[in-house]
């Protein structure tokens, strides 16, 4: 198929077609090239910016930064600095520096699917521009980083509401429960049905207030009663000729009584000394103890006397004769 | 096999494996002269210039149209189907980036040069094994002219221009039917199209395509000319010549993208 017209060169413009065909691949070679230079910025007058993170992960030489959505430059160096940071330098078109100003935040956004994206945020447009090779900080913020943390909290409290909406949840019940006694509050008996349950209690309740009452009607009476037989009882005992009156002339009698007894037991004293020396003067013992014996019997008669006195003027004696209405 | 001794098989597998290197240095012997030859000025005479333009004129002009019309079409339904599919997974950004990858980098250089290889390969391999056969070759030496120098590597240096040409417009194509896919009939986006342009063809990037490329272009000529001189002079070798030239470049063609593909991302 080849073979014929390579021995019959009778084609057309063979070297204008051949050569138009070079031309263009040329053409397209440099051009490709030539393009390639300038997207990577070779033509173009770019200003450094030094931006300077903690953690630079998902950041690439030739990432772009971006100034609402719009790229502005692009990453084209990064080193680790001795104090462990990382020097991310940036080449900006000096077209585009206009938008990045002195008070410009630069920010790192790592998002879930993607990679990460370099953000430049001016809020003052007026500011002064940013100068050639500025150092600025570049802020972290990675969406990622929190969402296990917020997955396990999130699961904490789905389970929490699982357990309160649950029908045997506390909560249902104390629901359950509420709703039967605000029920019985709506009742006859008010509050107090919701409190004491069964109508039945609230009733009993209601009786066992009315008793009281009339209880303490009746114990006021009581009481008056009482009041009166107190003073009674109080005139009996302590005024003028009562209980407490006689039982003081009693006391003094029995005073004089018991001194008349130790006067007795005195002489009786004397009396055992004097029978110390019974074998010497037995006839005058004999003679004395008579007397002594008549005295001493006395004594004891009218002490006898006295305690039954005494016994029957005391109030709260077993045979008493004083007695309380 | 079972009734050849061990050394019978040693000796069988010894002596296709000499057969098969040497047809291997026989490649890059005539792939080192080639490039000699084509960088040399004194190759370019009006003889060589002659088969040169020839070759180009039947390798790459005759197929142009046609060959263009289909790779756009391929283009534009690959470049439809990779932008959908990462625009349906939020993947937008980076279709661009993905197209031009794939298109440029790899496919339109390697379908180029299978169809310059099934078009001009076979008829080139063809070509030579019929001049043997007709001792042109041979006439050719005894008569003082260098057959390697006024035939030869005159095909080859058209066959390496044709498939860079090829693979250049192409190429060119695919970039204005992504461009124009991804961001419309609009031209506002032309910076953001260079900022993906310079992230993909850093300079390895750019000297691995233009290597591969002229690999490409060497192994269409290359490998079905030193097939066919390698024939013996008899008409029934020819298929068998023209056979194995193919499935050599074939492999060659793939082992050459594979390497490309390594050198890139590994």
């Amino acid at each position: 198929m080849e073979r014929a017209p390579v021995r019959a060169p009778l084609i057309k413009n063979l070297e204008f077609k051949v050569g138009l065909l070079l031309a263009l691949t040329l053409a397209l070679a440099v051009a490709f090239i030539a393009y390639t230079l300038y997207s990577r910025g070779v033509f173009e007058r770019t200003q450094r910016l030094v931006l300077v993170a903690d953690n630079a992960e998902g950041v690439s030489i030739g990432m772009p930064i971006s100034f609402s959505g719009f790229p502005v430059g692009q990453v084209e160096r990064m080193s680790l600095t001795d104090e462990g940071k990382v020097r991310i330098e940036m080449s900006i078109p000096v077209k585009d520096a206009k938008w990045l100003r002195n008070s410009s935040v630069f920010t790192l956004e790592k998002s879930l699917v993607g990679s990460a994206k370099i953000r430049a945020i001016t809020t003052n447009l007026k500011d002064t521009i940013l100068a050639d090779n500025a150092e600025r900080p570049l802020y972290t913020g990675d969406a990622a980083q929190e969402i296990p943390e917020l997955i396990i909290k999130v699961r904490d409290v789905v389970t929490n509401l699982q357990n309160l909406t649950d029908k045997q949840s506390s909560l249902n019940q104390s629901m359950a429960n509420l709703q039967t006694v605000t029920g019985r509050m709506a009742g006859q008996y008010g509050v107090m049905g919701g409190i004491l349950g069964a109508e039945e209690n609230s009733r009993k309740v209601v009786d066992a207030i009315d008793r009281a009452n009339t209880l303490l009607a009746s114990l006021n009476g009581v009481s008056l009663k009482v009041d009166s037989v107190l003073t009674k009882t109080d005139q009996r005992l302590y005024g003028q000729g009562g209980v407490m009156d006689e039982t003081q002339k009693a006391v003094v009698q029995i005073n004089s009584i018991l001194t008349d007894a130790r006067e007795s037991l005195k002489k009786a004293d004397a009396i055992l000394k004097n029978t110390q020396g019974i074998t010497s003067d037995i006839k005058g013992a004999t003679t004395d103890l008579g007397t002594l014996r008549a005295q001493v019997d006395d004594s004891l008669t009218r002490v006898n006397g006295m305690i039954n006195e005494l016994n029957r003027k005391w109030p709260f004696s077993h045979d008493a004769e004083v007695k309380l209405p | 096999m079972t009734s050849d001794s061990p050394t019978d098989f040693f000796t069988r597998f010894g002596a296709s494996l000499l057969v098969w290197l040497k047809s291997w240095r026989a490649v890059s012997r005539f792939t080192a002269v080639a490039i000699v030859e084509a960088l040399s000025p004194s190759t370019y005479n009006s003889a060589t210039r002659s088969v040169v333009l020839k070759q180009i004129y039947f390798t790459a002009w005759q197929i142009l149209p046609r060959f263009t019309l289909f790779s756009a079409l391929l283009s534009y339904v690959l470049i439809q189907i990779v932008v959908d599919t990462a625009r349906n997974f939020g993947l937008a950004d980076y279709a661009l980036e993905g197209v031009i990858r794939l298109l440029v980098l790899e496919v339109l250089p390697l379908m180029t040069a299978l169809f310059v290889a099934l078009r001009s390969g076979a008829a080139t391999g063809t070509e030579v094994v019929l001049m043997n056969i007709h001792n042109e070759i041979r006439a050719m030496e005894e008569s003082g002219i260098d057959p390697l120098r006024f035939e030869l590597i005159p095909r080859v240096i058209g066959g390496v221009i044709s498939v860079l040409a090829l693979t250049a417009v192409t190429s060119a194509l695919a970039l204005l039917f992504a461009y124009f896919v991804v961001y419309g009939l609009q031209y506002w986006n032309l910076p953001d199209f260079a900022r993906v342009m310079a992230h993909i063809f850093d300079l390895p990037a750019l000297a691995i395509l233009w290597a591969k490329v002229l690999a490409f272009g060497l192994a269409v000529t290359v490998i079905p000319i030193t097939e066919a001189l390698a024939a013996p002079q008899k008409l029934f070798f020819a298929p068998i010549a023209v056979l194995r030239g193919m499935v050599r470049l074939f492999f060659v063609l793939m082992l050459i993208e594979v390497l490309s593909l390594a050198l890139k991302y590994i």
